[in-house]
């Protein structure tokens, strides 16, 4: 009863995963394979890096819905960067995170400096950056080719692309963030009560302004998976990208609400959603069952956290 | 506050009025004794297909400024129409001349233009056809102007056709499926396989996104090991398709094919990873439906529904 006391939450979840892995391995002749367990390991860095942003964010009791277009636009400057301005890998990938760290602390800045709701101003980045994503590729997908793809290329000796581990050196750098440094607990206590926070002598601004820092940058990061696994910059890029990334973390155990949650589970989120909708795929399911199935998931998965909560007696 | 709410819809009326004032009597301008003035109703402009026909209205509009003013106005959102509808409405209230437009949806855009004809407004039906029993019903005609894209797909997937042998496994990745022109390129490029004896073992949609595109077609080809093409139904899907081709290790298996020869499929046409696209020449499209409704305001008689070529295009020596 301990252990599932102390990891009941990511036990439960991870079951979950196991459970859906499992289904389709029934419905489908080719899902048990080392092959689609690759395909799976590259297609989810982008948003694994996405959803671990968001999970400070909604800790912190805000939400960032921008964060789909802040990827466009991202991969837009990449894109512009490299084959319009022929500028290498190198220089242009951390520029690409920049405008994702700027886009960030525009929000934060606004969020906590006007005390205006995180949804408001992120609304409007959302429209931003999109709109300069266009702008800046006159709404044409840019072919990068080669030079952007060593990202998404195997790391030697294994299966897996090296976006994937880097996502997950994210995600453990995060969770690490999270729960054993004093910023991460300040975040979780701003979460829960930041009227406290202010009253024990802590001005809450600078961690918030920071965590949206960090899922801009995050934003910005994941663009560079993204362009990497396609080879291409697309302005169209993350479009709806915030609505899966929110599902994952909300999957993920991480209250809306502010105050609990984890990036690891948040990962664990992301698995979910994409071995959903790898498996949906593999057995030809049609694009109106695709949605349905997917909600139903969401749904279910967080019944299934909320209802475990309530036998263990948390208050939710 | 109120000052600046009225300066700004001051603003705002003189914007839309200044567009299609009046002008100087001009002695080339047909019958009415002014400037004509167009307005072009597009879907999205944040796809390249509609940005650069929208270029080539522009375009166009600029080499003939003395004949007629044009407005060019397109969506935000692909799939919402009534942002379409909205915009015609906004159109004849500022009373233009022709209306000339590419349907968000082939009928529910009906009842707005039937509405704008009422009001003395040409209307001309660009790239996607507006549903043919719905117009009867209403007791409307309007002359089309577009590609057949049920022709282009099926020249691209016999293209595809010839490099593979009869029985291989292909797979379709659709558009979104309530649109027109995915239907009739999906309907091509079955046509093409079906009467090549070739084996369709999936067909879903990508919503017309590289990102959904990728996944389903890695999806595909993992369920799939004798795989031997992919058939997208625009361009965008079928650069997705390639990348997924190229991370499963198949790329010299599997054949590619697109549609719309935007400019990113250019160098993937060169290096044969995408191997057939169609070019349903874009930026003329608007041109043609504004030479229309030019040639119908000066007085012409109304023409019949008019086709504009599709061309398969593919690496020379491919051919």
């Amino acid at each position: 009863m301990k252990i599932l006391k102390d990891h009941g939450d990511t036990v439960g979840i991870l079951a979950v995963w196991i459970l859906l892995v499992l289904l389709f391995g029934v419905l489908s002749d080719h899902f048990l394979s080392a092959n689609t367990l690759t395909t799976l390991a590259g297609r989810i860095p982008a948003l694994t890096v996405i959803a671990a942003g968001m999970t400070l964010v909604l800790i912190v009791g805000g939400i960032d819905l921008s964060v789909g277009s802040v990827l466009g636009l991202s991969s837009a400057v990449l894109g512009l960067l490299m084959v319009d301005w022929k500028v290498p890998l190198v220089i242009s990938a951390p520029i690409a995170i920049v405008v994702g760290m700027l886009a960030g602390t525009v929000n934060g800045l606004f969020t906590v400096g006007l005390r205006i709701p995180s949804f408001l101003v992120t609304l409007g980045m959302l429209e931003i950056c999109r709109g300069a994503a266009y702008l800046v590729t006159r709404s044409q997908t840019k072919y990068i080719g080669a030079s952007v793809e060593p990202l998404a290329s195997m790391l030697p000796g294994t299966t897996f692309p090296i976006s994937f581990f880097l996502s997950v050196g994210v995600v453990v750098g995060l969770q690490v963030l999270l729960e054993k440094t004093i910023l991460g607990r300040h975040i979780v206590a701003i979460g829960t009560n930041e009227h406290a926070v202010r009253l024990a002598g802590i001005d809450p601004r600078p961690a918030k302004i920071l965590v949206f820092l960090v899922c801009g940058t995050c934003a910005g990061v994941g663009s560079l998976f993204h362009c990497a696994r396609l080879g291409s910059a697309d302005p169209n890029a993350g479009s709806g990208m915030e609505l899966a990334a929110i599902a994952a973390v909300v999957i993920g155990g991480t209250s809306l609400l502010g105050g609990r949650g984890s990036v690891i589970k948040t990962f664990i989120g992301v698995l979910i959603v994409a071995t959903l909708e790898a498996g949906l795929a593999q057995i030809g399911a049609s694009e109106p069952l695709k949605r349905v199935v997917t909600g139903a998931v969401i749904i279910a998965a967080v019944s299934v956290d909320v209802f475990r909560r309530r036998c263990i007696g948390e208050n939710v | 506050m109120r000052t600046i709410l009225f300066a700004m819809r001051v603003l705002a009326f003189c914007l839309i009025a200044s567009g299609c004032a009046p002008k100087e009597v001009d002695h080339n301008a047909p019958v009415t004794g002014k400037t004509p003035c167009i307005a072009l109703i597009m879907k999205s402009l944040a796809n390249e297909f509609f940005s650069t026909m929208a270029e080539g209205a522009r375009k166009h509009h600029n080499d003939n400024k003395k004949t007629y003013d044009l407005v060019v106005n397109g969506m935000k959102n692909e799939t919402d129409f009534s942002e379409q509808v909205t915009l015609i409405e906004q159109m004849v209230a500022r009373s233009v001349q022709s209306i000339v437009i590419a349907p968000a949806d082939s009928k529910a855009i009906i009842p707005a233009l039937k509405r704008a004809r009422d009001a003395g407004v040409l209307v001309i039906n660009i790239d996607n056809r507006l549903d043919p029993n719905v117009l009867i019903e209403v007791g409307l005609t309007i002359p089309f102007v577009g590609p057949d894209n049920w022709e282009g797909a099926k020249k691209a997937g016999e293209a595809v056709a010839r490099m593979l042998t009869k029985g291989d496994s292909v797979a379709i990745v659709e558009g979104i499926p309530t649109a027109m022109n995915s239907q009739e390129r999906c309907r091509g490029l079955r046509d093409a396989m079906n009467d090549a004896g070739m084996n369709i073992v999936s067909s879903q949609s990508g919503q017309w996104e590289m990102e959904k595109a990728n996944s389903i077609a890695a999806a595909m080809l993992s369920e799939y090991p004798s795989l031997k093409a992919i058939l997208c139904a625009n361009d965008s899907m079928a650069l997705g398709v390639v990348a997924a081709v190229a991370a499963s290790g198949r790329s010299a298996d599997v054949k590619v094919t697109g549609f719309d020869n935007t400019s990113a499929v250019g160098e993937m046409i060169v290096n044969g990873r995408i191997v057939a696209t169609v070019d349903q020449h874009g930026d003329q499209l608007a041109v043609h439906g504004i030479e229309i409704a030019l040639s119908v305001l000066a007085g012409n008689s109304t023409p019949k529904d008019t086709t504009t070529a599709v061309d398969l295009v593919m690496r020379k020596d491919a051919r």
